[in-house]
C-alpha cells in the first residue's frame, strides 16, 4: 500500500483548483480527471501523462465542485454563483442547468447507480436530489432545524451544508455541516434518521467506504478524520496527524486506505487497517482541495489531487 | 635501688635516703635537709625525685625552700645549685604556663617563671642554663625573636649545648625554617646521641614539614623504639598513615591515634583526628565528646580552629545548621588567615546559603576561592549563589569555569545548563548533551531530569525528532510505547474508546491491564511524559497525546495540566462544551489555580458570556495577587474588547474601557518590560487614539522578537502592523503582510484574514484582486453571506470604474456586462436567500443594489454596443463622412440637452450634497452604534509560570472570533453604506440621465460622430466622474478622503471621543500627513541650501 507521484502539472489552472473527480472510461476513451478552478473552467485531463483533453468555460464565479456520472458520459459542475451546469463530457453539450434558489451548491455526487445526483444545499440546509433522467429535483431531504431556536441564534448558517456521500448501496444519504454535525438519510424514505457527533468544526467531505455501507470516512477543519459505524450512530475511530484543516477525502477502491488533502499542503495515505498515516506526499505548494482515487481497475490504481497552488498531481497507489 | 645520702654535720655519718620511699610530707625531709644542712645538689635530688613520681607539691616545696631568702644567705657562695633550683623553678612555671588553658593564671606562671629566671640570672649572669631556661619561657610564651636571641647567646658560648640546640631548633621550626630546624636537631643528636626520643620528634616533623615522609616516618617509629608511649610520635605516625589515603593506611593510622588516645587522652591532636575519623563514621556524639575534650586542652589556634570545625561539622551535618554556624564562626575566629584552614569558610558558606544569607555565603566562597582558585566545588556554589542574586552573567561565568576546569564533571556541566535555559537555550542543550555523554561514558544512569530537559530544547528549537528520542529515554519501556505505535500491537489494543471525547473513561486502562499490559507510571516520569504528549500534539498527533494526558490523568488524577491540555485539544477542536467541562475538571482539583480560570475566562468568552468571563479572569487575577501576566493580559483585553464591541457605541464606555486596558497591559509591562503580548495590546491601544507611528515601531519590535521560537505563535501582531499600513494607505505593505501572516500562521485558511486583503484591495481600486479574494474566502467561509455580499458590491464597483474609464475596449466592455450579470445574481440570490433570514441583511437594501446594478447593466449594454460600434467604425472610415455630418446634428442637439441637464444637475448637487451630509452624519451615528472592533487581539500566552516543562503552548486566546464576528458585519454594513453613498449618487445621476437618454439614443440612432459623442455617452451613462467634469478637484478630493476616513473607521475603530465630526478630523489628519510629507520635503531642500552655502 503506498503512493508514487507520477507526474504533476504546474499552472495545470489560472487560478486555484478547488474540485476534482474522476470521469469513468467509456467504451470510447478511458477514464478522465476532471478538474475545477477558481479561474472559472472545468478540465479535462488524460491519464497518465495528464494530457489537457479539453477546457470547459462558461461558469461564472469559482467552480467549486465537479461530479461524473458512473456511465462516465455525462458530469455536473459548480459555481459559487449557486448554478449546477449538466454536460456530455464527450461533446461539452450543455445537458441541463440547475438551479434551486436560494439553496446554493456545494459538493455534488451521483449516486452508484447514475439515477440520482445528490447536491449540497449550503444554507438551505438540505440535500437536493435531481432525477438523472429528467433533470427535475426530486427531492429535498432538509436536516431538522432545533426546535427551539433563538432569533440571534444563526443556526441557519450552522447547519450549512458543504458535503455529501453516497452509500455504496444507494440507500443511504450523509451531509457534512459547517457546525461539524453529520446528518444522516434513508433516501427511500427519504427520511432524516440521525446525526453523527464528533467534528465541531466545518465537515467538508465525506465518503462511504466502497465494500462497507455502514463505514462513513469524515473530513474536518479540527485536523482529524474520523471513521464512524452510520447505522450503529458512533464514532468508530479519530485519526490525527493534518497540521490544519482536512478538505478532502476519498477512499480506495479496494478500500483498504484513505486518501487526504489538507490545508497544511500535504496529501496522506492512512492505511485503515493500522488507522495510522502511511505516507505524507508534500509535493504541493499549498491547500490540497482535492483528492479522488480513479475508480475500478484495480490493477493501476490511480490517485489524483489539485490544490491553490494551481497544479495537480496524479500518483500511483500499488 | 637508687639512694642518696645526705651527710650528718660534724659527724661522718650519712643519712641515707631511699628515693623511691621519699616521705609522703616533704616536711621530713626538709627538715633534715636544713638540720644537716646538706648540700644544694641534694635538695635539688629529691626535688627533681618527687617531680619524677608526679609529686609536684612537694617537689615545689622542696625548691621554694631552697631558693628561700635564708638558704641563699646561707648558701650564698653556692651559685651554681642555687641557680638551678631557680632555673628548676622557672622551668616548672613555664611549663604551668604552657599548659594553662586559663590565660590570667598563665600568665601569672609566666610572670612568677620569669622571676625566678631573672634571680638566677642575678646570681651569674652567664649561666648558659638559665638562658636556655629563659628562652623556653619565651618559646612558651611565643616570643620567638626574643627566644632565638636567648639561645643565640647560649650557643655562641658552647655551639654543643644540647639544650641550646633543642631551643633552637624549636625556633626555626617555629619560623618555618624547616631545614635549619633540622640541621640543629642533628647536630644536638650527634652531640648527644642518647638523647630522648623528643629530640627525634623534631626531626621527624621538620622531615615531615619537608615533605620527606618516609624519612620523617622513620625517625618517629625511632622515638617510638626509644620511647613506645610517645604520644607526639605515634600521633605524627596516625597522620602520616591517614595521609596515605587509602582504606589501609586510614586502618593503620586510627589505631595509632586510638593508641595515643588511650596512653594520653588530652592530646588535642589525636582527638580532633579521632574526631575527624567518628564524623566520617558518623558517630557524631563521639565526635562532640572528643572535639570538646580537645576543646578543653588546647589553647593552640589552629587545633582549636580544628575542633571547631569538627564540632561545626557535626552540627552541620545533622541539620543544625545554627549550631554548625555558630561554630563555623568559633573555628573562623582561631584562624587568622584564610590560608591556614579554609574548610570552615566553606562550612559557614554552605550553612549561609542554606539559610538564604547569599551576602555572606558569597564572601565565604570567596574566600574560599582565594585559597583553592581552581575549586570545582566551590565555583559550583558561587555559581548558585550569583543565580540566588540574579547575577546570571556571573553565575555562568562561574560555572563555565567550573566546567573548563573539570571537563569531567557531568553535575557542573547539568548547573551550567540549567543557568543557560533562560537565556541561551542553544548552550544549554549543548551543556546538557555533554552532561549526558559524561554519564552515558560513565555507565552511570541519566537522570529523567536532564533526557527531559534535553528533549524540551529540542522541542524549543523545533527538532522534533530529537526531542522525542530524548523524552522516550526519558521514559524508557512503558505502555507510551504501545500508544505511540511503536509496537504492531497499536489499533487492537487500544481499539474503541481512545477519542479524547471519552476522556473520563478509565475503562480502557482497566481493561490494558487486565490484558497483562503493565500500566505503570512512576512519579519521576510524569513530566517526561506530559512533554512527550506536548510533543504529540505540535506533531498533529493528538491521538497519542491525549491517551498520554489521560494515562497521567489515571494514575495522578490531580495533575491539573493534563486537564488543561486536554481542554486545550477540545477547545482547538470546536468542543467548547468538552473543554469547559475538562477545565472545571481542573478546577475541582484547585479552584484556585490562575491557569485553569484564565481558561475557562477564555473560553467564556468565546462562548460569548461576557460578563461571566470577566468575573472568572478577574478571580484568576486575584489568585495570584495580580502577579499573573496573564490574567491581567486577558482582564486587558477584555476591556479592549467590551470598549469596541457595544453595539450602542457610547464614547464614554469606549473611553473608559480603552482607558483601562491600557493600564492593564502597561501593568503587565512594568512587572515584565519584555513581555510582548502586554506591548502588541499597548500598541493596540495607541492605533485605536490614532498614533500610528507609535504603535507601527511597537508591533514591527514585537514582531522581531516574537520570531524564532516555535512556543512564541503571534499572528495577531502581524495583522495589526498590516493594520496600521492600511490605516496609513500604503496598501501594498497591507497586503503583503496581510499575505504573509495569512501564509506563515493559518496556512491560508483564514476567511477573516482574506477579508481584510480584500478591503485592501477595495481600497485600492484592484477590483479584480478583491473579487478573487472574496471568492477564496467564500470558498473557505460559505456560510457567510456576508462574503458574497462584498464580493457583489466588488463587482459592481469594478463595473462602475470600468465604465467610468475614457478609453476601453469593447472586451473590457463585455467583461463588465459580465461581471455585472454576476453581481446582480449574487445580490438576487442574496435576495432570495434573505427571506430565510440566513443572514442579517436589509432585503431592501440589497433589493436596491440588484437595481442598480441592472440599472448599470442596461447602461452597459449601450456602452456595449457603443464600443462594438466604435470598432466597426474604425473599420469603416470610409463611411466617415457621412456619419459627420449625422454626428454634426447630433453633437448639437447633445449640446442643448446637456447644458440643460448640467443646469438641473447642480441644482440637484447642491441638494444632494446636503443629503449626503445629513446622511453622513447619520450615519457615523450608526457606526457608533455597530461596532467594529478590527484590530485582532492576541491571544496571550503564558508560559514562564510553568517553568521548565513544556507547559509552554497553551493557547488561551479565543476571543477572535468573536470578534470577527463583529467587525465582519460592520465591516459589511460600513461597505454597504459607503456603495449606498455612493449608489445613491451616482442613482440619481441616473435618474438625470435617463429623460436624456431617450433623446440620446435616438441620436446615436443617427451614428453620430463617435468623437463628439464620447463624453456625452458617458454622461449618459450617469457615471459619478460626470461630477467631476463640473467640478473636478474638490469633488473627487472629498470622496478620496471620505473613502479614507471609511477605511480609519472601519479597520481601526479609531476613537472619535465626544467628537462628532469624523470628516473633519480626518482631514485635520490629512492635513496633518501633509504637513509631514512637507516637511520632509523641506528638509532635503533644506540640506540643498546647506550645500549651496
Amino acid at each position: 500500500m503506498k503512493l508514487a507521484g507520477l507526474k504533476s502539472i504546474e499552472n495545470a489552472h489560472d487560478d486555484s483548483v478547488w474540485a476534482a473527480a474522476w470521469v469513468p472510461a467509456t467504451e470510447a476513451r478511458p477514464a478522465l480527471l476532471m478538474t475545477g478552478s477558481l479561474d472559472e473552467t472545468v478540465r479535462f485531463w488524460k491519464s497518465d501523462d495528464l494530457v489537457l483533453e479539453r477546457t470547459n468555460t462558461g461558469h461564472c464565479l469559482g467552480v467549486v465542485s465537479v461530479a461524473a456520472h458512473p456511465s462516465g458520459v455525462i458530469a455536473a459542475s459548480a459555481s459559487i454563483d449557486s448554478l449546477v451546469r449538466v454536460f456530455d463530457v464527450d461533446t461539452n453539450a450543455t445537458i441541463a442547468s440547475l438551479e434551486a434558489p436560494p439553496s446554493e451548491v456545494w459538493q455534488m455526487r451521483f449516486d452508484a447507480k447514475g439515477t440520482t445526483l445528490a447536491v449540497a444545499g449550503g444554507g438551505s440546509a438540505s440535500i437536493k436530489l435531481w432525477d438523472t433522467a429528467t433533470w427535475r429535483l426530486t427531492a429535498t431531504l432538509s436536516i431538522p432545524r432545533p426546535e427551539v431556536s433563538k432569533p440571534s441564534d444563526k443556526s441557519g448558517s450552522k447547519k450549512f451544508v458543504l458535503s455529501v456521500a453516497w452509500s455504496p448501496d444507494g440507500k443511504r444519504l450523509a451531509c457534512g455541516s459547517m457546525d461539524g454535525t453529520i446528518s444522516v438519510f434513508d433516501v427511500a424514505r427519504g427520511k432524516f434518521l440521525h446525526h453523527l457527533a464528533g467534528h465541531y468544526m466545518p465537515v467538508r467531505s465525506l465518503v462511504f467506504s466502497p465494500n462497507d455501507s455502514r463505514k462513513l470516512f469524515s473530513a474536518s477543519d479540527d485536523a482529524h478524520v474520523h471513521i464512524y459505524d452510520v447505522e450503529g450512530k458512533s464514532l468508530i475511530g479519530a485519526m490525527s496527524g493534518h497540521a490544519s484543516w482536512v478538505l478532502s477525502v476519498d477512499a480506495s477502491p479496494d478500500g483498504e486506505a484513505i486518501a487526504t488533502g489538507s490545508s497544511d499542503k500535504t496529501v496522506r495515505l492512512w492505511d485503515l487497517r493500522m488507522r495510522a498515516a502511511l505516507q505524507t506526499m508534500s509535493n504541493h505548494t499549498d491547500q490540497v482541495w482535492g483528492v479522488a482515487f480513479r475508480p475500478g481497475v484495480r490493477a493501476a490504481g490511480r490517485l489524483a489531487s489539485v490544490s491553490d497552488d494551481k497544479s495537480i498531481s496524479l500518483y500511483d497507489y500499488s | 635501688m637508687a639512694c642518696v645520702y645526705i651527710p650528718v654535720q660534724n659527724s661522718e655519718e650519712e643519712v641515707r635516703v631511699a628515693l623511691d620511699q621519699l616521705p609522703r610530707d616533704a616536711s621530713d625531709i626538709l627538715d633534715i635537709l636544713k638540720a644537716e644542712q646538706a648540700p644544694l645538689d641534694l635538695w635539688l635530688i629529691i626535688a627533681r625525685e618527687y617531680f619524677k613520681q608526679g609529686k609536684i607539691e612537694q617537689f615545689r616545696q622542696i625548691l621554694e625552700e631552697g631558693s628561700s631568702p635564708e638558704i641563699d644567705e646561707y648558701y650564698a657562695d653556692v651559685r651554681y645549685e642555687r641557680i638551678a633550683i631557680l632555673n628548676a623553678l622557672g622551668a616548672y612555671y613555664s611549663y604551668l604556663g604552657k599548659i594553662e588553658t586559663k590565660q590570667r593564671e598563665k600568665e601569672d606562671h609566666f610572670i612568677l617563671a620569669t622571676q625566678y629566671y631573672n634571680k638566677a640570672s642575678r646570681i651569674d649572669m652567664h649561666e648558659p642554663s638559665t638562658w636556655v631556661g629563659k628562652g623556653q619561657l619565651l618559646l612558651a610564651k611565643g616570643d620567638v625573636e626574643q627566644a632565638f636571641a636567648a639561645f643565640k647567646i647560649v650557643l655562641e658560648g658552647d655551639r654543643d649545648n644540647v639544650p641550646a640546640l633543642l631551643g633552637q631548633a624549636c625556633v626555626e621550626f617555629n619560623r618555618g625554617h624547616y631545614s635549619d630546624s633540622l640541621e640543629l636537631y642533628k647536630r644536638a643528636l650527634q652531640v648527644y646521641p642518647d638523647c630522648p626520643g623528643a629530640v627525634r620528634l623534631g626531626i621527624g616533623l621538620c622531615r615531615y614539614k619537608l615533605g620527606q615522609f618516609e624519612k620523617a616516618r622513620n625517625a618517629f617509629q625511632r622515638v617510638l623504639q626509644i620511647d613506645p608511649e610517645n604520644v607526639e610520635a605515634l600521633v605524627a605516625l596516625a597522620i602520616i598513615d591517614l595521609q596515605a589515603n587509602d582504606a589501609a593506611g586510614i586502618r593503620r593510622g586510627m589505631e595509632k591515634m586510638q593508641r595515643a588516645f588511650e596512653i594520653y587522652p588530652y592530646c588535642a591532636m589525636a582527638l580532633n583526628y579521632l574526631a575527624n575519623h567518628f564524623f566520617f563514621t558518623g558517630q557524631h556524639f563521639l565526635v562532640e565528646q572528643l572535639t570538646e575534650t580537645a576543646l578543653a586542652v588546647t589553647n593552640h589556634g589552629p587545633t582549636k580552629a580544628h575542633s571547631y570545625y569538627n564540632l561545626a561539622r557535626s552540627y552541620h551535618s545533622k541539620g543544625d545548621y545554627e549550631k554548625a554556624g555558630f561554630y563555623y564562626m568559633a573555628s573562623i575566629k582561631e584562624i587568622n588567615k584564610p590560608h591556614e584552614f579554609v574548610f570552615p569558610y566553606y562550612g559557614l558558606g554552605q550553612v549561609k546559603l542554606k539559610s538564604g544569607d547569599f551576602k555572606s555565603a558569597l564572601s565565604n566562597f570567596e574566600k574560599v576561592l582565594e585559597v583553592y582558585p581552581d575549586n570545582c566545588e566551590t565555583l559550583k556554589a558561587l555559581g548558585h549563589i550569583y543565580v540566588q542574586l540574579g547575577l546570571t552573567e556571573k553565575a555562568q561565568e562561574f560555572m563555565r569555569k567550573a566546567t573548563k576546569i573539570d571537563p569531567r564533571d557531568a553535575q557542573a556541566f547539568l548547573d551550567l545548563g540549567e543557568l543557560l535555559i533562560s537565556s541561551d537555550a542553544g548552550a544549554a542543550l549543548d551543556a546538557f548533551k555533554t552532561a549526558r555523554s559524561h554519564m552515558e561514558k560513565a555507565c552511570q544512569p541519566v537522570p529523567v531530569e536532564v533526557l527531559n530537559n534535553i528533549g524540551v530544547l529540542h522541542f524549543e528549537r523545533e527538532e522534533f525528532e530529537l526531542a522525542l528520542q530524548s523524552f522516550k529515554k526519558a521514559l524508557g519501556d512503558g505502555i507510551w510505547l504501545t500508544f505511540l505505535g511503536d509496537d504492531k500491537l497499536n489499533p487492537y489494543v487500544i481499539g474503541v474508546g481512545a477519542s479524547i471525547l471519552d476522556y473520563k473513561d478509565m475503562q480502557l486502562f482497566h481493561r490494558l491491564e487486565e490484558e497483562g499490559h503493565s500500566v505503570e507510571l512512576p512519579w519521576s516520569k510524569v513530566t517526561a511524559l506530559f512533554n512527550l504528549a506536548r510533543l504529540q500534539e505540535q506533531l498533529q498527533n493528538t491521538d497519542a497525546a491525549c491517551l498520554f494526558y489521560r494515562l497521567i490523568l489515571f494514575k495522578y488524577p490531580d495533575y491539573i495540566d493534563a486537564y488543561l491540555r486536554l481542554a486545550a485539544i477540545a477547545k482547538a477542536r470546536n468542543n467548547l462544551q468538552l473543554s469547559i467541562e475538562l477545565v472545571n475538571e481542573a478546577l475541582k482539583v484547585n479552584d484556585k489555580c490562575p491557569n485553569a480560570l484564565s481558561m475557562l475566562g477564555d473560553l467564556e468568552l468565546k462562548n460569548d458570556d461576557w460578563v461571566k468571563a470577566k468575573e472568572t479572569l478577574r478571580a484568576a487575577s486575584d489568585a495570584t495577587d495580580g502577579k499573573d501576566s496573564y490574567a491581567i493580559l486577558s482582564l486587558g483585553n477584555w476591556n479592549y474588547f467590551a470598549a469596541v464591541r457595544n453595539e450602542k457605541r457610547n464614547p464614554k464606555l469606549e473611553a473608559t474601557h480603552l482607558e483601562k486596558a491600557k493600564e492593564l497591559y502597561t501593568k503587565v509591562l512594568v512587572q515584565h518590560t519584555s513581555n510582548l503580548y502586554a506591548a502588541n495590546g499597548a500598541a493596540v491601544v495607541l492605533a485605536e487614539k490614532g498614533h500610528f507611528d507609535v504603535s507601527k515601531d511597537i508591533f514591527t519590535q514585537v514582531q522581531e522578537a516574537a520570531s524564532g521560537s516555535v512556543f512564541v505563535q503571534m499572528p495577531d501582531v502581524w495583522i495589526n502592523l498590516a493594520h496600521v499600513y492600511f490605516a496609513q494607505g500604503n496598501f501594498a505593505l497591507a497586503v503583503k503582510m496581510y499575505q504573509n501572516c495569512l501564509r506563515k500562521f493559518y496556512y491560508n485558511t483564514d476567511s477573516q484574514i482574506l477579508l481584510y486583503l480584500a478591503r485592501t484591495h477595495y481600497e485600492a481600486e484592484q477590483w479584480q484582486e478583491c473579487k478573487k479574494t472574496l471568492l477564496r474566502a467564500i470558498h473557505l467561509a460559505p456560510s457567510n453571506y456576508t462574503l458574497r455580499f462584498d464580493a457583489g458590491v466588488a463587482m459592481q464597483k469594478f463595473s462602475a470604474s470600468t465604465l467610468q474609464k475614457a478609453k476601453r475596449t469593447a472586451d473590457e466592455v463585455r467583461s463588465t456586462v459580465a461581471e455585472l450579470e454576476n453581481a446582480v445574481r449574487v445580490f438576487s440570490q442574496l435576495s432570495a436567500a434573505s427571506n430565510l433570514h440566513l443572514h442579517g441583511f436589509d432585503e431592501k437594501k440589497i433589493n436596491t443594489h440588484v437595481e442598480y446594478c441592472k440599472h448599470l447593466l442596461e447602461a452597459a449594454k449601450v456602452h456595449r454596443e457603443a464600443a462594438e460600434r466604435e470598432e466597426q467604425q474604425n473599420r469603416q472610415k470610409q463611411e466617415a463622412a457621412r456619419q459627420l455630418a449625422l454626428a454634426e446634428e447630433a453633437r448639437r442637439k447633445a449640446e442643448e440637452q446637456r447644458k440643460f441637464l448640467l443646469e438641473r444637475r447642480k441644482q440637484e448637487d447642491e441638494q444632494k450634497r446636503l443629503q449626503k451630509e445629513e446622511e453622513h452624519f447619520r450615519r457615523v451615528q450608526e457606526q457608533w452604534r455597530s461596532n467594529a472592533p478590527s484590530k485582532r487581539r492576541e491571544r496571550s500566552e503564558m508560559d514562564e509560570e510553568d517553568g521548565g516543562h513544556s507547559e509552554k503552548r497553551r493557547r488561551k486566546g479565543g476571543k477572535r472570533r468573536k470578534k470577527d464576528k463583529n467587525s465582519r458585519s460592520r465591516y459589511d454594513r460600513e461597505e454597504e453604506e459607503n456603495d449606498m453613498g455612493d449608489y445613491q449618487e451616482e442613482l440619481e445621476d441616473e435618474d438625470a440621465d435617463t429623460n436624456y437618454r431617450e433623446s440620446m439614443s435616438q441620436l446615436n440612432d443617427q451614428d453620430d460622430d463617435a468623437g463628439g459623442n464620447a463624453q456625452d455617452i458617458l454622461a449618459a451613462a450617469g457615471l459619478e466622474d460626470s461630477d467631476a467634469e463640473d467640478e473636478p478637484a474638490p469633488t473627487s478630493a472629498a470622496r478620496r478622503r471620505q473613502a479614507l476616513s471609511e477605511s480609519d473607521d472601519d479597520e481601526e475603530p479609531v476613537k472619535r471621543g465626544a467628537n462628532n465630526s469624523p470628516v473633519r478630523e480626518n482631514s485635520a489628519e490629512m492635513q496633518l500627513s501633509d504637513g509631514e510629507i512637507r516637511e520632509d520635503n523641506n528638509k532635503p531642500n533644506r540640506d540643498v541650501d546647506d550645500n549651496e552655502e
